[in-house]
This record gives structure tokens, C-alpha cells and sequence, in this order.
């Protein structure tokens, strides 16, 4: 019995211990319990009332996954090749060849695409020098510098890339209004955004990806632009009579099978050609009607803007369009088809850069007469100045203002406007508007970013998990008992006993190591139930076997443990290496599994050595009672 | 109660059946990993999944035809639980387009569909090609380590047995993970969880192992005059209790997780009860024989 004072007050500490951590999680629970069973109005009041309490509470609690608790879990990569591009001055055709070609050997080979630039740039022309396309002075980037400086620099500016990337999305993120976002760089290139509770996966998706690249442009000049118009029509005229004869011909032998009912899927295909061939006018005629008055281009229906796309990028058309003139899609809808398809306007829009949205001080929501949302921004001194310039050289013209290559509207400028301020109208809806809103005041990410994983949990499936999880470790907890008593009784009480306590300090070090439960984490402790009570299975055979030698009660206890004590550690220690190397090599979920696997293995470890032998040593030598082994 | 108290199976003379039985399973599981594969999740190949939730049952092969149409490839369509469908596509183009195009599609083909999104899974390939990176450094680095510790602690004999009994354990698993695939009715893919549940059996097939190698150990010392065979077959005997008791309340906890855990955790826990299984049998099968095998073996080579 020497020792067990120190024994039980190990226990007593863990067990402290254990309450000490786990006492937010119950407080947190049940303030969760009372709010939900509060009126709307009486819980707004409470949350109000009690906020600072609720959220430290909550900030002490076990925290649940997104598998638990639903919500969006999103790893981005920064585009490098995109971060080259833009810091590149004098790009010609060589460099988008190599760049192609780096980003190919980057892609199969998994290595930093900046090497796979410098060195199948060096491979084509070994004097080539990457200076020529980079210039820094505040870098110390010269035409003299070499290209290993050149690639040290283009990697910094990497590196700087995505902690900015960082700061930016976190900003965004803060102002969407997440409750405990988390944000985290992995590696040298990605980011890792954890959010609860998202209702709207693609306005998120929108939000963390967009790049708002606010531009005001000014707009082709109505002659010139009709004209191109007339040439396009004309040119693709005479493809009719070449693609006429072609597609008649398709026509007939596709005819018989789309009589068929098995071809209903290439109905729409067949429709296609229904309409040319009623009126074999012209191809791009058939998908645009014409415009041709003022910045109008033509009017598309939302289903066909690819194909028009597709029709005007032909080199020949591009010959005709003015001169530093692209065509752009407005936002918005300028009518709809009989169908109830929208129709939207192709506007030609000059591809100068007027004036861009870094020169924002200012956005906010607004409505306007018709109390639709709009964002009224507010400029900087030296934008305001431009802006000034630009209306009052431009009255009675009009400027395109254009979000990430899309004109959101492109009014008709009246006066000469003072007070760099300006708007966007058009905008869909409030939510837009407030996305919009928060995309340029976090400014403009250095470089597009790619969602490379994405995993999004509803709130109803999160909430299923719970019951789920809930449900398999009472039932494990229950069954697992039952058999240790049936099988060992006052053994097996002793041991359910050891393993209640285990499952108390399992979720003691969780919530002391503030650790994420998740369902996988959830199945590693039904696991570490089902092999938590080996540990004492080993114990009371090796009790029973010493019993069956003659020994006494207490000698076969004595026994029993310290034989066993070499199987269990052995047992154990291997399990605990798999558990660590699972949480090395794993992401989300799978940590926690490896988590719960190796709290449990160290609680159980000590719940079945400590935990039972102190009941037993009570039981056999206080109270001399005869303990049954079953 | 007492089950398998004081046993005398004679597991070590009849070793040479279970080699049967074993060499039956080795090869069939080989057989078919080389002929069906396995099938891969998005996890290590990339690729998008879309669990879909309906009030009203649909049906995966109807959905999989209407969806043909719209996306313009065959997505793959399983049910996944009770009123919900899981739809795979690969991982091209925007998720919120899929995601938009498969519940347009849906709604229309099925009316009173009102088909919800509950769960989204986007893997990109490059960002897979990194997963899968992690799992096979995670199952050589787990069988490295696990490796080293039996050589530390017990000598280079039980090393091997223990790690030719892991190869048994989790070649068969595998092997029926790739025979039941597109058979059994819930995912056998394999994706990070299942390497979980691989690694968990390595444990504890190791963990069984461990605990009559250590019988062994002890026994070597105390009975130095029996042969190793006798020896080999008292300690497998004597703990044999132990092992079908822990070996029961595991298998007894993950059938739980099988039946109530949910349609998330039904492949890693079906993993778990084939590995408790098979971990279990092995441990008295396959481990301890090849280490009676190392034995006398290198004793005859000796002489």
C-alpha cells in the first residue's frame, strides 16, 4: 500500500486538472442550451448583454471541426507564373514561351517554377539576360544585374507575395464577419482559411479569390466602331457561303438520328443548326444582333457569350476592331430573349488604363432613386486630380468603369467632376455591393490565387456528425462496459470504472492542448474505448493465470501488475509511434484522429495502471474484501 | 467466466494450414489489386465531390444520365446515406459553376427535388499529387519506426515476424478493399481517412503481436529446457485469452462505428474491422510462426 497516498494524489490532479480545462466546455454548453431555448428577441438581448462573457467562454471551449460544426475549409496557392508575369516590363513572345514552358516543368516536377524560368530561359540563349524583362531600382534591379539576381528577387518577391496575399485575405475575412476565422500560411506558397458556419460557399469563394481590379477606361468612338461592326458582318458573310455548303452537308447526315429519342440530349445541337439553316445568313449574326450606335457593339444572350468570343477572337476580325480598342461585356442585362434568357450589350472599351482602383480612399454601400445598391468610393488627392481632368476632357463621352474585365456601368459624363468622387451601379444585389465594398478597401491580392482544396460541411450533415459521434461512443462506452463485468466482474467494475476516467482526462488533454475535435477524432476515442480496457484485460489474465499458481490474492495482484507492466508498455509505445506519425504527415480531420489516438493511449495507460490498482489495493487490503476476477 | 482459459491449441504444429489459409488470402488480394486496383479517392487524384441531400430518393443511375447532359461528361453518382447522393466530377473548371450546373440540373431532371449541397470536397490535382506524397512517407515512416522499436526492444527474429505479419494485415486488407469496391453498398475509396485506419491497424496488429512476443521473451528465460515450438505455442496459448477478449471489446467498439458512426466514417471503420480481424489472426498465425521458422531454421543451417 506504500506509495498510493502519492497515487491517489495523482489522480486527484489529473482529475482537477481535467475539470479545470473542461469547465468552459460545460459553461459553454450550456449557455448554448439557454440561448436556444430563448425567445428571438430575449436572445438578442442576452447575446448583447452578455457578449465579452459568451465569447470567452467560447474561446476556452473544446472546439469543434468543420466536420462538427460545418463551415469552409479552403487551401490556396498563389500563381507564381500569374506574380511573374505581372512584374515583368517588355514582355514579348519569347518570354510567354518560356514561361509556358516553366510553368509545364514546374507543374511535372512539383520544384519552385521561378528556377524552371531562369533556367529554361538560359537553356534557350545562354547570354539572354532576365534583366531585360525586370527592373527594380528600389531592389537593386538593373539592366546589370545578373539573372541569378534576378531569380533571387523574383523569389522574394514570392515570398513577399503571399504574406501579402495573407494580410489581405485576413482583411477580407474580418470584414465579411466570420466568427473565429483562422487563418494560416502552409509551406512556402499556400494558405489555409478555416471558416465556420458559411451559409454562401460561392460568395466566399468569390470574396477570397477576387481580385477587383477596379479600372476606368475611356470607350471606342461610335464612327469607328460601327465600321468594324459592318467590316465583321461583311467578312463573316463571305465564310457563309464556304461554311454553308459544309454544314448542309452535316446537317443531312444527322438528321436521321435525331429523330430518335435516344439523341434528346443533342437536341440543343440540333437546334443550332435548325437556326442556321432557316436563315443561312451568317454565323455570328445568328448569336448577336447587331448594334452599332454610340459604344454598343452588339447584344448577346447569355448562353452564347463563348461562341461570340469565340467568332470575334478570329485574327481577322481583331484586324478590324479600331486600335487599342477590346470589347467587354457590360453587367448588365439589357433585355432578355423569349426564352427569358438575358441579353447583355459587348461594348467597345479603349484598353488604356485611365485611372485604377489603388487611388481609392473610400467605398461604401449605397442606394440610389430607384433604391437599388451602388458603391460610392472617394479618391485620393492625385486620382481626384486625374479623374477631374479625364471627365472634363471627356464631357459628353463615356467612361467605362470596369471590375475585373467587366464594365459595371459606363455613363455618359456631363460635367467636369471635382471631389474625386465616382460610383458603381448595376450591381445586383446588397450583397455584391458589400462584397464589392470589401474586396477594394483590403486592396487588389499581388497575384491571382487558385483554390487548390476545398472542403464545406453544412450545418444539417455537421450537426448529424455530432449525433453520429454522440451516439457510437455511448453505445461502444455501454457495450464495452457491460462485457467487463460480465466477464471479470468486480474486476470488470473496477476496470469501467478506470475507463470512465479515462474518457474524462481524454477530453481533459484535448481541451488542454486545445486540440480541434473532429469525427475522425471522435472515431480515434470510440477506438481508444475498445482498446483502452486491453491494459487491464492483460492485467487481470496475468491475475487470474498467478491465482491458478496458488498465490495468494494480494501476491497474485502484485504479480499481475508487474508482470504485465512489460506487454502493456511495449503494446502501447508502438501504437503511440503510429499515432504521432499519423499527426506529422496528416492535415485536418486525420490529426485529430491521431490526437484523440494518443491522448487516449496515455490516459488509458495510466487510468488502468493507477486508476485500478489503487481501487483494488483499497478494496484487498483495507477492506480485505475478496475480490472476484470473474 | 473464463473462456479460453488453459488452452493447449497446438497453434505451431499446425502452422503449415494457416500458411494455406494465408497464402490463399496473400494471393487473391494480389490478384486483384493487380486486376481491379483499388479505387481512388479524390483525395489522391483530385477531383470534386458534391454530396447531394433530397427529400425525395433519387436514383444514382438516372441522375448520372441527366447530369451527362448538362456537364457534358458522365459524372460518377453513388447514394451515400439515407436521401442523399454523392456526385464526382473531375476538378476543371470553377466550383461554384459545378456546384450551380449539378443543382439546376438536378432540380429540373427530378421537380420536388429541391436538391441541397451538404458537403463539398475540391482537391486539385497538383495539391493530391501532394497528399498522396504525405500518406506513403506517413505508412513508410509509421513501418520504419515500428520496425525499430521491435529491433530495440526484442531481437531482430521477432523484428521480422512482426513486420512479415503487418504486410499480411494490410495486403489483405487492401486486397478486400479492392475486391469489395463497387460491390459492397458504402465507399471503399481510398482517400486520408482509410490511410488512417491503415496505419491504426498497423498499430494494433502490432500491439497483439507485441503482447505474445513478450510472453515469449519471459517464457525463454523460464522454461530454458522446452523447445522453441513448445515454448512458441505455451506463450500463444496462455495469452490467447487476452487476445480474444481485447481483441473482442475492439472489434465490439468499431462495428459500432460502422453501424452508428455515419456515412463519413463507413469505409475507415469497415477498414478498422477487417484490420482488428486480420491483425488478430495474424498475431497467432503469422507473426509468431515466422519467428519459429527464423529459429529453427537458422539452428539446422547451423548444424
Amino acid at each position: 500500500m506504500q506509495g498510493n497516498g502519492f497515487k491517489i494524489g495523482l489522480v486527484v490532479f489529473f482529475f482537477a486538472l481535467s475539470a479545470w480545462y473542461l469547465y468552459p466546455s460545460a459553461r459553454n454548453y450550456f449557455i448554448q442550451q439557454r440561448i436556444d431555448g430563448m425567445e428571438q428577441q430575449e436572445r438578442e438581448e442576452y447575446e448583447r448583454e452578455n457578449l465579452q462573457r459568451i465569447r470567452n467562454v467560447k474561446e476556452d471551449a473544446l472546439k469543434l471541426g468543420l466536420d462538427l460544426q460545418g463551415g469552409m475549409h479552403v487551401t490556396m496557392e498563389v500563381r507564381t507564373d500569374a506574380l511573374i508575369r505581372e512584374l515583368a516590363t517588355d514582355v514579348d513572345q519569347t518570354f510567354e514561351e518560356v514561361l509556358a514552358a516553366a510553368r509545364a516543368t514546374a507543374d511535372e516536377t512539383g520544384n519552385s517554377i521561378i528556377d524552371a524560368f531562369a533556367m529554361e530561359f538560359e537553356r534557350r540563349d545562354p547570354n539572354a539576360r532576365l534583366s531585360r524583362y525586370f527592373r527594380d531600382s528600389d531592389a537593386g534591379i538593373t539592366r546589370r544585374s545578373t539573372n541569378g539576381d534576378v531569380s533571387q528577387y523574383l523569389l522574394g518577391q514570392a515570398d513577399n507575395a503571399i504574406d501579402r496575399a495573407i494580410s489581405i485575405i485576413r482583411d477580407r475575412v474580418d470584414r465579411y464577419g466570420v466568427t473565429e476565422p483562422s487563418i494560416q500560411k502552409q509551406g512556402t506558397r499556400r494558405v489555409v482559411v478555416e471558416l465556420p458556419g458559411i451559409d454562401d460557399p460561392e460568395r466566399v469563394r468569390n470574396l477570397l479569390k477576387g481580385t477587383a481590379r477596379l479600372e476606368f477606361h475611356l470607350m471606342a468612338e461610335p464612327e469607328e466602331l460601327a465600321r468594324a461592326l459592318q467590316q465583321t458582318i461583311a467578312w463573316y458573310d463571305t465564310q457563309v457561303d464556304t461554311a454553308d455548303a459544309a454544314m448542309a452537308e452535316t446537317a443531312d447526315t444527322t438528321a436521321a438520328p435525331a429523330d430518335t429519342p435516344a439523341a434528346a440530349d443533342t437536341s440543343a445541337v440540333a437546334d443550332l443548326f435548325e437556326e442556321v439553316l432557316d436563315q443561312p445568313t451568317n454565323p455570328l449574326l445568328a448569336v448577336m444582333q447587331p448594334a452599332g450606335q454610340g459604344v454598343e457593339f452588339g447584344l448577346v444572350s447569355e448562353q452564347d457569350t463563348a461562341r461570340v468570343r469565340e467568332l470575334l477572337s478570329a485574327p481577322a476580325v481583331q484586324d478590324f476592331l479600331p486600335v487599342g480598342v477590346d470589347l467587354l461585356y457590360d453587367a448588365n442585362p439589357a433585355g432578355a430573349t423569349e426564352e427569358g434568357l438575358e441579353m447583355y450589350y459587348l461594348l467597345g472599351v479603349r484598353d488604356q488604363v485611365e485611372l485604377s482602383g489603388e487611388v481609392i480612399t473610400s467605398a461604401r454601400v449605397d442606394f440610389d432613386e430607384l433604391n437599388l445598391p451602388e458603391v460610392t468610393m472617394v479618391m485620393n488627392s492625385e486620382g481626384s486630380r486625374t479623374w477631374a481632368r479625364l471627365t472634363g476632357a471627356n464631357v459628353n463621352k463615356n467612361i467605362a468603369i470596369v471590375l475585373d474585365g467587366v464594365v459595371y456601368s459606363y455613363p455618359t459624363v456631363i460635367n467636369r467632376i471635382v471631389g474625386g468622387r465616382s460610383s458603381i451601379t448595376g450591381l445586383g444585389s446588397r450583397d455584391e455591393a458589400q462584397d464589392i465594398v470589401t474586396v477594394l478597401m483590403s486592396g487588389a491580392l499581388p497575384a491571382p490565387v487558385d483554390i487548390v482544396e476545398e472542403r464545406t460541411v453544412g450545418p444539417s450533415l455537421g450537426q448529424a456528425s455530432i449525433r453520429a459521434g454522440f451516439i457510437s461512443v455511448m453505445v461502444g462506452l455501454g457495450l464495452v462496459a457491460l462485457f467487463m463485468i460480465f466477464y471479470y466482474r468486480t474486476a470488470g467494475l473496477v476496470a469501467d470504472l478506470a475507463l470512465l476516467f479515462n474518457i474524462i482526462f481524454i477530453f481533459g488533454i484535448l481541451a488542454a492542448f486545445q486540440a480541434t475535435l473532429t469525427l475522425p477524432g471522435i472515431a480515434g476515442i470510440v477506438l481508444t474505448i475498445g482498446m483502452a480496457v486491453d491494459a487491464n484485460v492483460l492485467i487481470f489474465e496475468r491475475i487470474r493465470e498467478e491465482r491458478g499458481t496458488g498465490k495468494t490474492l494480494k501476491a497474485a495482484i502484485d504479480a499481475g501488475y508487474s508482470k504485465a507492466f512489460s506487454a502493456i508498455f511495449d503494446a502501447n509505445v508502438t501504437t503511440f509511434f503510429v499515432g504521432a506519425i499519423l499527426y506529422s504527415f496528416g492535415v485536418g480531420p486525420i490529426q485529430g484522429f491521431a490526437v484523440t489516438l494518443m491522448a487516449g493511449i496515455l490516459s488509458s495507460l495510466f487510468t488502468a495502471i493507477i486508476v485500478s490498482r489503487i481501487v483494488f489495493d483499497y478494496m484487498v487490503v483495507k477492506r480485505r474484501m475478496n475480490v472476484s476476477y470473474g | 467466466m473464463r473462456i479460453f482459459e488453459n488452452t493447449d491449441f497446438d497453434f505451431i504444429g499446425n502452422r503449415r494450414k494457416a500458411y494455406v489459409v494465408s497464402g490463399i488470402l496473400l494471393l487473391l488480394s494480389i490478384g486483384s489489386l493487380l486486376v481491379r486496383g483499388l479505387e481512388v479517392g479524390i483525395d489522391f487524384q483530385g477531383g470534386m465531390e458534391f454530396v447531394v441531400a433530397s427529400p425525395i430518393e433519387l436514383e444514382p443511375v438516372a441522375v448520372r444520365g441527366e447530369l451527362a447532359a448538362v456537364l457534358g461528361s458522365e459524372p460518377e453518382v453513388k447514394t451515400f446515406g439515407a436521401g442523399q447522393i454523392l456526385i464526382r466530377t473531375p476538378a476543371e473548371g470553377d466550383i461554384s459553376e459545378m456546384q450551380n450546373r449539378i443543382v439546376e440540373g438536378v432540380s429540373e431532371a427530378f421537380p420536388g427535388s429541391s436538391p441541397e449541397v451538404v458537403k463539398t470536397d475540391v482537391v486539385g490535382p497538383r495539391f493530391a499529387e501532394d497528399l498522396k506524397q504525405g500518406a506513403i512517407w506517413a505508412i513508410l515512416g509509421g513501418l520504419l519506426v515500428v520496425f525499430v522499436y521491435i529491433l530495440l526492444r526484442f531481437e531482430w527474429r521477432f523484428g521480422v515476424g512482426a513486420v512479415a505479419a503487418l504486410f499480411h494485415d494490410v495486403t489483405i486488407t487492401l486486397g478486400i478493399f479492392s475486391l469489395g469496391a463497387g460491390v459492397l453498398p458504402f465507399s471503399l475509396q481510398i482517400d486520408q481517412a482509410i490511410i488512417a485506419a491503415f496505419l491504426t491497424i498497423v498499430g494494433y496488429s502490432l500491439n497483439d503481436t507485441v503482447v505474445v512476443f513478450d510472453r515469449i521473451r519471459e517464457y525463454s528465460n523460464l522454461f530454458k529446457t522446452e523447445t522453441y515450438d513448445k515454448l512458441v505455442n505455451r506463450s500463444i496459448n496462455n495469452t490467447l485469452s487476452r487476445t480474444i477478449v481485447t481483441s473482442g471489446t475492439t472489434l465490439l467498439v468499431v462495428a459500432v462505428l460502422f453501424i452508428f458512426g455515419g456515412e463519413v466514417l463507413r469505409g475507415f471503420a469497415f477498414g478498422l474491422i477487417l484490420g482488428v480481424t486480420i491483425g488478430t489472426y495474424s498475431s497467432v498465425f503469422v507473426a509468431s510462426p515466422v519467428v519459429v521458422e527464423l529459429r529453427t531454421r537458422m539452428k539446422a543451417a547451423r548444424r
